[in-house]
């Protein structure tokens, strides 16, 4: 006898997420989901943006790590709530872990939220969080390949950045169609070209988070 | 490897539904993967053995459907299969395009006996 069931596989998880949208919502929060490989430079990148948003937008972050408190610890040094969720072996964060983060932080006290997911191009994009704006950080040594070997996180993403441009003259990626494969899967995407460890290009990503971490009312 | 955490629930909803069934064995499974999704067959597979173990499922056959990706155009309402994941519409030029098949992740049916 066939049974037909015609679920959605993630319908659990995208019902938790839809809760937490509603949270944050509420609490006119905009929350973000920071996607990208080990090691691209989310945590960097991440510092870099604390410092320059000290007083204009107050952040809250949610560190996902698989075992260790290393990103939070990095994290809590520039003053700002910190929640770290440990997945156990997960190799992504899900709505279910992030709704039990909610209850450590004073939501009304926050204008965004950044989540950073464990470092994997590939699982964390599948599983929605209740974040308003994706986000994929991407050092440009990890190679031009990347975009069409993994589609979905930059189809997904409303912003990409470009990390480790210091590095730029010492790899041999090719900008131009990185940038072009990128645009391809996701024409309405937003590429920032930083450098973490320089400090350069940051202005723009800064400025696009000021944009979107505005009160609403 | 999240096939691991999509395997856990597909298991949830299939436990939910042979509850409605009792005494009966799976004899196969099948999944709906849309190529734009991450989870791998291969990996799929191994992961729905291992939860198949010491249950009703263990030794059903999993199959699974590709859906391949298909894009409409927002322009001119042209429906077509991007190549290479370009996403522009290959009858106006357009970027503005909607994917409309290709993201599932569902369980679409079982045998059951
Ligand atoms: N050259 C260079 N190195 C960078 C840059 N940004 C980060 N790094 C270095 O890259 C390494 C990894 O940076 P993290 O910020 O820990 O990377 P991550 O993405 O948070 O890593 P996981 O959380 O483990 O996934 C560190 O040694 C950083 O100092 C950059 O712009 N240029
Ligand atoms: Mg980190
Ligand atoms: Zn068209």
């Amino acid at each position: 006898m066939e049974i037909a069931i015609k679920t959605n596989v993630l319908a659990t998880n995208d019902q938790l997420a839809a809760q937490n949208k509603d949270i944050f919502h509420r609490a006119g929060i905009t929350a973000l989901n920071i996607m990208g490989s080990p090691g691209a430079g989310k945590t960097t990148l991440l510092e870099r943006t604390l410092e320059r948003l000290k007083g204009q937008l107050r952040v809250g972050v949610i560190e996902g790590d698989i075992y260790t408190a290393k990103d939070a610890e990095r994290i809590e040094a520039h003053g700002v709530p910190v929640y770290q969720i440990n997945t156990g072996g997960a190799c992504h964060l899900d709505a279910q872990m992030v709704q039990k983060a909610l209850p450590h932080f004073n939501l009304a006290q926050l204008d965004l939220m950044v989540i950073e997911n464990v470092g994997n191009l590939v699982c964390p994009v599948e599983f929605s969080l209740g974040e308003e704006y994706k986000v994929v950080v991407l050092s440009i040594i990890e190679g031009d390949d990347k975009p069409l070997k993994y589609p979905l996180i930059f189809k997904e993403s409303t912003a990409a950045v470009l990390n480790k441009m210091d590095l730029l003259d010492f790899c041999d990626v090719n900008l131009v169609n990185l940038k072009r494969d990128i645009l391809s899967i996701n024409p309405e995407i937003k590429i920032f070209e930083v450098s973490s460890r320089q400090q350069t290009g940051l202005e723009q990503w800064v400025e696009w988070l000021h944009t979107i971490g505005k009160k609403s009312g | 490897m999240h096939e691991m955490s999509l395997m856990a629930s597909i298991f949830d909803i299939l436990t939910r539904h042979l509850e409605d069934y009792p005494g009966v064995t799976v004899k196969k499974v099948t999944l709906r993967i849309g190529s734009l999704t991450n989870a791998v067959p291969e990996a799929l597979e191994f992961c729905f053995s291992a939860f198949a173990q010491g249950t009703v499922v263990e030794g059903a056959q999993l199959e699974i459907i590709q859906v391949p990706i298909k894009i409409k155009c927002r322009e001119c309402q042209q429906e077509s299969e991007p190549v290479e994941f370009h996403f522009r519409c290959p009858g106006c030029g357009s970027l503005a395009v909607d994917v409309t098949q290709g993201r599932e992740l569902a369980l679409e049916s079982m045998e059951v006996e």
